[in-house]
């Protein structure tokens, strides 16, 4: 049976109540029996007082004697009479005792009245002192059934005391351990089911929607789980996690990147990226001295081409050349738009004479491919000027104005020729 | 089947299995060893006790295994715990006290019942007997040395009588109602079942005059002068008749039923003297005085022929009733 936490509670209130309740009965019950033991000790001892008063009585006054007065004996009988009339309730063994007082009492007052009748007018001495011994002797009997009653009664006084007492301590024990057993019950539900929903929620915040799987079933855990669960089935199906959220941004700073250092018409670096490069190149060349060489091209008579076959062909012609150049160049070399219509090669690792071959390379190459523009072939010339960045060289931008002194010196001499930077 | 549960019922299974070996093993292997042990038991409802006690097994507990003797009449079985036939009997107080005289070695263990009304006067009613004093010069049939003897004395001496002015005729007690009947005496003092029987054979010929509360009887547990392991076994005998005494308070019906089967007689009978019978555990001071009173008697009236009287607390044995209900014991030396 499931039974809700309000109920579990109400179900443990209703029990120490119940407990409490059969607690006090039994004390009280306790108390009642205790108190019949008691009345019936007192009983006895009363019973056992009253007979040796009786026997006191017959024993010191001449119930022969022609002037003896009875009253006082006939009163002590009355409240002896009276008091076995109060008698207690009794057990069955007390009741025989009981029985054999008053049936022994009855014999008294019987012998008595047949020595009162007459007063043994015939009888002799012997006769009267043997019936008047007999009388002392019933009296004495009822004296000794007083002290038996008595006796059995103080036993049974104990024997009550120490049953009503582990009684007692049974009830208080078991109430006890139930309500122990209870409230530790109640508290592990209570905790348990915290733990659990808190772990959904520090599981949630990472962004593991994980269900609440109650260990211990109740109605009102169950509410928070269910209401739980379906916020995390709607939370699952709309929400992005971080670790994706991470790797879309990644790649969005990544395609960034690659846009800031890349030249927007011709899809190769741009100077920024150029710039970055050859700084790392130069920084290397000054820590390892391991050397590098550059390229500076730069596009013959390029005004002219944008007037005669207008920007647009231009464009395309820029394209042509780092097409060419992506083509002649190795692929640790590295290629960039310096400006306009000039170029540079960053070659790593390369001396002047690999350097000096790749532009070969591209001149040849360039010769080789016109671009056609309305069917006519239009050829494109570059003049180049190469540098070795040495030590002398205070940075990068001193590598560029030597390979751009000599890319000048290249037109100056007449166009579509190389040029080298030579050590002063 | 779960692993919990099958160590459950293996665990149950042990459990059960020792408790067992330990029930029907161990513990015969201290069940005291039992005594055969003899009883002269009187024939008459105030041995209801001891046929109680054997109809629900009450020695079956003790160190006793009793075997009764059936007697007619306390001073017969008093007579067999004397000559040896058996180790306890049952007697009247009026016996212990005549017997008290002898100064036999016997002692008195434990009173189990009294009753206030176990002898009666039976005449007949032609004779017109109204008063005691009308049995002046009558013969009358008692059994000496018992209760009859001591309560017709007395009864008699109230009336300024004595012995000697009746006729007393001795007789055992199941002869008396053949006496009565066949005219040998005008009077006799028989005890249940006896005087029932009278009433039954005679009916409307008698007359039975109220004696009651003047002719106190009890009924004791007596042996000879007891060793240690008499004592031992008087114990084992006192809590058989305690158990007994027991089911007689709680049970009095099916305990008048196992004194009818016992002693074969009838549900009319049971009726008639069960009222007058206590059923109790004793040893006190009142049967001291009692004992001493009717051996004092007996010799004042000349009925033994013993001069002097020995205190009847020399025939009491209290150590046997002490282990078993000290409350019960109330004799001040």
């Amino acid at each position: 049976m499931k039974l809700s936490l309000q109920q579990h509670i109400y179900f443990f209130i209703l029990s120490s109540c119940l407990f409490f309740v059969v607690l006090v009965s039994s004390i009280l019950w306790s108390i009642h029996v205790v108190d019949v033991a008691i009345e019936r000790e007192r009983y006895a001892h009363k019973v056992e007082n009253h007979s040796n008063v009786l026997k006191q009585f017959i024993r010191s006054e001449n119930i022969y004697a022609k002037d003896h007065n009875i009253d006082q004996w006939l009163l002590l009988e009355a409240k002896f009479n009276e008091l076995l009339t109060r008698t207690p309730s009794l057990s069955a063994e007390q009741k025989t005792i009981q029985y054999s007082i008053e049936s022994q009492n009855k014999n008294v007052l019987k012998l008595f009245n047949v020595i009162h009748e007459n007063k043994l007018k015939k009888a002799d001495d012997r006769i009267k002192q043997h019936l008047k011994l007999r009388l002392i002797m019933q009296l004495e009997a009822i004296s000794s059934d007083a002290k038996q009653l008595f006796n059995i009664v103080q036993k049974d006084l104990h024997r009550v005391i120490k049953r009503q007492v582990t009684l007692v301590l049974s009830i208080l024990s078991l109430s006890l351990i139930i309500l122990i057993f209870g409230a530790f019950k109640l508290v592990k539900i209570f905790s348990t089911s915290l733990n659990e929903v808190k772990l959904a929620f520090t599981k949630n915040r990472c962004g593991n929607y994980q269900n609440i799987k109650l260990s211990n079933k109740s109605e009102e855990f169950e509410s928070i789980a269910n209401a739980f669960n379906e916020m995390n089935t709607e939370l699952s199906a709309t929400t992005v996690s971080l670790e994706s959220m991470r790797k879309i941004v990644a790649e969005r700073t990544e395609v960034l990147e690659q846009l800031s250092k890349t030249d927007p018409l011709t899809k190769v670096a741009n100077r920024r990226a150029l710039f970055e490069k050859g700084h790392d190149e130069f920084t290397r060349l000054q820590r390892s001295g391991s050397s590098f060489s550059l390229i500076l091209l730069d596009c013959d008579l390029f005004k002219d081409i944008n007037d005669k076959y207008g920007h647009l062909f231009g464009d395309e012609v820029l394209q042509h050349i780092c097409f060419v150049c992506n083509e002649e160049i190795r692929s640790i070399d590295f290629f960039a738009r310096y400006g306009g219509e000039e170029f540079i090669i960053l070659l790593p690792e390369s001396e002047l004479s690999g350097a000096i071959a790749t532009a070969e390379r591209i001149q040849s190459s360039l010769a080789k491919q016109t671009i056609t523009l309305e069917g006519v072939d239009v050829y494109v010339t570059l003049s180049i000027g190469i540098c070795q960045a040495e030590k002398r060289h205070g940075c990068f931008e001193d590598v560029i104005k030597d390979a751009d002194a000599a890319m000048y010196k290249a037109k100056e001499n007449g166009r579509n020729r190389i040029e080298v930077c030579h050590n002063e | 089947m779960k692993k919990n549960s099958l160590v459950t019922l293996l665990l149950f299974t042990a459990v059960f299995s020792a408790l067992s070996i330990i029930y029907f093993g161990v513990v015969p292997l201290f069940q005291q060893e039992r005594h055969p042990v003899v009883i002269a038991v009187s024939k008459s409802p105030l041995s209801t006790p001891f046929y109680v006690a054997k109809a629900i097994n009450a020695f079956d507990d003790t160190c006793v295994a009793p075997e009764y003797i059936a007697v007619a009449g306390g001073q017969l079985a008093f007579e067999k715990v004397m000559s040896g036939q058996a180790d306890f009997a049952t007697s009247s107080d009026s016996v212990i006290a005549f017997e008290s005289l002898k100064a036999r070695p016997f002692v008195t263990h434990a009173m189990f019942v009294q009753s206030d009304n176990d002898v009666k006067i039976i005449t007949r009613k032609a004779d017109n007997i109204r008063a005691f004093i009308d049995l002046k010069g009558k013969r009358i049939g008692v059994t000496k040395g018992t209760a009859s003897e001591y309560i017709l004395s007395t009864l008699l001496a109230i009336e300024g009588l004595s012995l000697g002015d009746i006729v007393l005729q001795d007789y055992p007690p199941e002869h008396l109602i053949e006496a009565f009947r066949h005219n040998e005496v005008d009077a006799i003092l028989p005890w249940e079942p006896f005087a029932f029987q009278t009433l039954q054979s005679l009916k409307s010929k008698i007359k039975i005059h109220d004696t009651k509360s003047l002719s106190t009887l009890s009924f004791n547990l007596v042996s000879q002068t007891a060793e240690q392991h008499l004592v031992e076994q008087a114990v084992c005998v006192i809590q058989g008749l305690q158990k007994a005494i027991h089911y007689i308070t709680s049970y009095p019906e099916q305990a008048k039923s196992i004194v009818i089967t016992e002693l074969a007689i009838s549900t009319d009978f049971i009726d008639w003297v069960w009222p007058d019978y206590i059923f109790k555990l004793s040893l006190n001071q009142s049967l001291i005085l009692n004992i001493n009173a009717q051996a004092n008697w007996a010799v004042a009236n000349q009925m033994t022929s013993v001069n002097v009287t020995s205190s009847a607390i020399n025939f009491i044995d209290s150590r046997a009733l002490l282990k078993v209900d000290p409350g019960a014991v109330n004799i001040s030396r």
